[in-house]
């Protein structure tokens, strides 16, 4: 047989692996400077717990029986796993955490729709901590990433579900129409929040409901929040979103960021601020998040807490869309000539720092095999000596102790400080 | 049209003056072309080039791109940022089950889902009903059809047919049939009765999710298409 990959599962060859480990280093080094540790959880997960937390997941996860008939759930996300690892391992302990991933998270799509079931998600979960503060954490840190990617242009629209959430709390309506608001809402069905909004509910109420998910700009957009939804109730979220975005100006230049009342994120469980990330002329989202202060709660472990991920392969994408080039410390040398000497000369060129390949060849076809590799050098060792060779494969120049700083390891180095210098020690 | 021509003047403007690509507006060929070309065109487009496209699948105009594809295709092309907005039909829409923000009920392309069935065989459908618990339904519109009989608690097994639906309870290949009806000409003239309504459907202006938060057009020519069609909006 000729084995294919099941659909909507990939490899990552060379090249593109990687660019994207220097894309995710990036992200990692920002989220450890500001003292994010490092978490992981298991693949998978109980379903009943994932649903616990994110509700109805028909369609989305990624479902298996295991031999004792249990039903698992291959995870959807990774806040909900950091959540349910919160509230069981470190239960009792009221401290805040502050966890970064770096991790693949599975979706169920139906077939012929070009999408992945399985991808990247790198990001932060900021637990044990509500409130203006914390929400200025999570979208400066967001903000802050995506610059260390590299990337030169990307828009944050930032909203509350709290705003909506509080004027259908206000509106005497049966809860099927409630529903029904939230529906359109998530689907970005403004047409159909215009009809719901008909239907015998209070002026105020009707024209609140339709007017909000179009309010968007800068700070002044919180102010026509304001107007258009007073005496509903939405006093206290607004001021939380106010005093959230004074804080993220304070921590660094945020012309990235803006207001959308509109936004929505695909899971349900959001209670607070929600932001989406995006890149110019791409049509979907690079990743998003928000607060969602009720997950710990159905775990019986209620805490507060807010994060945010990002779609590594979609970041790639708009990497390459606005033309940045990733730079990948490529080999030093490839090293040929006899076993032995060839093993003692590529030891002590690693010592010295240089990326080395052992190869069995010698003369022209080494030269030729460290071009196939991308290698700075051909070498070859003999009698004890390390010596480069030509073009033609002819012994040129020796390379004598002290040893030189490795080929590749200048370049690398200041193409990386200088994208990493927002994000820390770059390692 | 002159308060909103001033609205794509502005479209129009910012992508000449500046870096910015045309707008990229999906449109769909068939029933609702023609209406969905007089709208972009009284909203302020110059859409002569859509007048007469001949073979060509994309249509420039001053500041816009115009992609002309199947009615099916246009939430394809707007869900994954192929174009920016576009025009579709809710059923369509429905059908799609895609991730598109539905801006503005352009009011035109009216038409119906139905439930039709041979005038004859209200009886065979029932006996068939009580004796197999099972009724076989053809249409183009699986999803829809799927989860209408499930909200009325109907089982179900779907025959999926391309076209010409009618025909599939004539030659015994279904015993009921869902289809879009515009009149309900058709179905009359092939002895059709229509017994249950399932959706109403007019034509959508439809945004790509991210192209609304990021680029301002999109909205500016929601707005422009709302205000040159203040009696026909339905929303």
């Amino acid at each position: 047989m000729r084995p294919v990959t099941a659909r909507g599962f990939r490899d990552v060859l060379p090249p593109e692996a990687a660019e994207r480990e220097v894309v995710s280093s990036r992200m990692a080094a920002v989220f450890s400077s500001w003292g994010y540790e490092l978490i992981e959880t298991p693949v998978v997960e109980e379903l009943a717990a994932v649903e616990a937390a994110a509700g109805r997941l028909e369609g989305t996860v990624f479902r298996l029986i295991d031999l004792d008939g249990r039903l698992l759930a291959l995870r959807p996300d990774m806040t909900v796993p950091i959540a349910r690892l919160v509230a069981s391992r470190l239960e009792g302990d009221r401290a805040e955490h502050r966890f970064r991933y770096s991790a693949d998270v599975f979706r169920e799509h139906e077939s012929l729709r070009g999408q992945s079931r399985e991808f990247r998600q790198v990001g932060v979960e900021l637990i044990g901590r509500g409130g203006a503060a914390a929400d200025a954490e999570i979208l400066s840190l967001l903000v802050r990433t995506l610059e260390a990617t590299g990337l030169p242009e990307f828009t944050i629209a930032v909203g509350t579900v709290a705003v909506l959430d509080a004027i259908l709390a206000s509106a005497s309506m049966p809860e099927s129409w409630r529903q029904g608001i939230l529906a359109a809402a998530h689907q970005r069905d403004f047409v159909e929040l215009e009809r719901l909004a008909r239907e015998g509910v209070n002026p105020h109420v009707a024209r609140a409901v339709v007017a909000v998910p179009r309010i968007r700009g800068q700070e002044d957009a919180i102010e026509s929040a304001r107007v258009a939804t007073r005496g509903l109730g939405c006093e206290s979220a607004l001021d939380d979103l106010a005093e959230t975005w004074a804080l993220v100006g304070d921590a660094g230049p945020t012309g990235a960021v803006m207001i959308d009342f509109s936004v929505m994120r695909s899971f349900g469980y959001y209670t607070g601020f929600v932001a989406e990330a995006y890149a110019p002329g791409f049509g979907l989202p690079l990743g998003g998040g928000g607060r969602y202060d009720r997950v710990l709660a159905s775990y019986g472990a209620p805490s507060p807490a807010a994060g945010f991920a990002l779609g590594l392969e979609r970041v790639m994408i708009a990497l390459a869309e606005q033309g940045i080039s990733i730079p990948v410390r490529g080999l030093d040398a490839v090293v040929g000539g006899e076993p032995a000497e060839v093993f003692a000369a590529s030891g002590r060129l690693r010592s010295g720092g240089w990326r080395v390949v052992a190869s069995s060849l010698d003369g022209v076809e080494l030269v030729r095999e460290a071009d196939r590799l991308g290698a700075a050098e051909a070498i070859t060792a003999t009698s004890g000596r390390i010596v480069r060779l030509d073009r033609a494969g002819e012994p040129a120049l020796p390379i004598e102790e002290p040893l030189p700083y490795a080929p590749t390891a200048t370049w690398a180095d200041s193409a990386d400080s200088g994208l990493t210098a927002s994000g820390g020690d770059g390692s | 049209m002159s308060a909103a021509s001033s609205d794509v003047g502005g479209i129009v403007r910012a992508a000449e003056s500046s870096t910015l690509r045309p707008l990229k507006v999906a449109v769909p060929k068939g029933a609702l072309f023609e209406e969905a070309v007089s709208a972009l065109g009284d909203a302020g487009f110059d859409v002569a080039g859509l007048n007469d496209p001949g073979r060509r699948l994309m249509v420039s105009g001053a500041g816009v791109q115009f992609i002309i594809g199947r009615p099916t295709d246009i939430p394809v092309y707007v869900a994954y940022g192929g174009a920016d907005c576009g025009i579709a039909g809710k059923d369509v829409l429905v059908e799609a089950g895609l991730d598109v923000a539905e801006l503005l009920d352009l009011g035109f392309g009216g038409c119906r889902f139905v439930v039709a069935e041979p005038s004859d065989s209200q009886a065979r459908v029932k006996e068939r009903l009580a004796h197999l618990g099972v009724l076989r339904v053809a249409t183009k519109y699986p999803n829809i059809t799927q989860s209408y009989f499930d909200s009325i608690g109907v089982q179900v097994e779907l025959v999926k047919l391309h076209g010409n639906i009618e025909l599939a309870p004539l030659i015994g290949l279904a015993d009921r049939i869902v289809d879009i009806t515009a009149s309900g000409a058709t179905l009359a003239q092939n002895d059709l009765e229509i017994v249950d309504e399932v959706l109403r459907s007019t034509a959508r202006f439809v945004g790509n999710p991210a192209a609304i938060r990021t680029d301002p057009r999109v909205l500016a020519l929601r707005d422009a298409l709302a205000n040159s069609r203040p009696g026909k909006e339905t929303a």
